[in-house]
């Protein structure tokens, strides 16, 4: 059988239900708000920027130095080295190249001012060679 | 209360959860909040006014929000809609459960209740209006719960229901029918006849 006026409210009667359960709404207890905010605390990922950059700038990779590196480090570096090469340079020229002029700024005290050779001798590096071949002469 | 106004904020449901993805522990306190009362009003709705269920519920339901925080897609759904699918998910399989062991479970108003002889008052319509909820079938009940109660919109509730918009203007309107009809009956029960 159909419904009849009768038998259904009407929409502005309906209305009036709404209206009462939307004024008096199913409130959540206090203890299911402080559960509901635990969950929130515990599941709540730890606090980043909001702004980042678009591209965050690559690291440089550490490298460890080498022994070499190590080496130069420990003489001052390469200043330090850079003197050294000269000096090595510099002490093979006035070896080789200048013993003369080295002598005058030694004031003779390399080489004997009666014997101003430009190069060694054998007796200069064996003194007793002379001697020695006196002794041959002699028989 | 002191945070009425931060509750109230313009401050849309979706940025608080992107701020709460970024750590932000006061717009947790604000979500929690905002959406709780919505989350209980719906779920208890659902369940026939079973608070504890309800509340537990809620609970689930808002954990799981917490969960995807920071996975959350932005422009995809509303907050309040997502929450609404969760919870009416859940309440159908409490529901499903319920009825298997206990099909009878369903509260009635109290007869004794007060106010019967001068009127209902507002609190009487509220408890029939829950009464006669847990006779719709389960989707005309969110229909007509999210559209009436809830003051959700015909395409939100198609979209917590997944179905259209006119399926949804099709449920309600039979929940309605429904509605009245039960509430006609409970108003003679309840000895206030016609005005």
């Amino acid at each position: 059988m159909a419904k009849t006026e009768h038998d259904m409210l009407d929409d502005m009667a309906l209305e009036a239900f709404f209206e009462a359960g939307r004024a008096k709404p199913p409130q959540p207890s206090q203890d299911l708000m402080a559960r509901i905010m635990a969950d929130a605390v515990a599941e709540m990922p730890a606090p980043r920027p909001i702004a980042r950059p678009v591209t965050p700038p690559a690291r440089k990779p550490v490298r460890k130095p080498g022994l070499l590196a190590g080496l130069i480090a420990g003489i001052g570096g390469w200043p330090a080295l850079a003197g050294m090469a000269t000096a090595t340079v510099a002490g093979v020229w006035i070896g080789f190249a200048q013993p003369d002029t080295l002598n005058t700024w030694a004031g003779g005290a390399l080489l004997s001012t009666s014997d101003m050779a430009t190069s060694y001798d054998l007796e200069d590096l064996v003194p007793s060679y002379g001697s020695f071949d006196t002794l041959l002469e002699e028989g | 209360m002191d945070m009425a106004f931060d509750v109230n904020s313009d401050v849309t449901d979706e940025a608080l959860l992107v701020a709460y993805g970024n750590g932000d522990r006061q717009a947790a306190a604000m979500l929690t909040m905002r959406l709780t009362p919505r989350v209980v009003g719906f779920s208890a709705r659902m369940l026939g006014g079973d608070r504890a269920e309800a509340e537990d519920v809620a609970q689930e339901a808002m954990l799981r929000l917490w969960k995807i925080a920071p996975d959350w897609r932005q422009g995809e759904a509303k907050v309040t809609t997502w929450l609404y699918r969760v919870v009416k998910n859940l309440c159908t399989d409490r529901l499903r459960k319920r009825r298997g062991v206990d099909i009878d479970s369903i509260d009635e108003p109290a007869d004794d209740a007060p106010g019967v002889v001068q009127g209902m008052i507002d609190a009487d319509r509220a408890a029939a209006l829950q009464a006669a909820l847990t006779r719709l079938p389960d989707r005309q009940r969110i229909a007509v719960s999210l559209r009436h109660l809830q003051g959700a919109t015909n395409p939100e509730i198609a979209e917590v229901l997944e179905i259209s918009v006119e399926a949804v203007e099709s449920l309600t309107a039979r929940g309605k029918r429904a509605l009245a009809a039960i509430l006609a009956t409970k108003r003679e029960e309840l000895g206030y006849g016609e005005d």
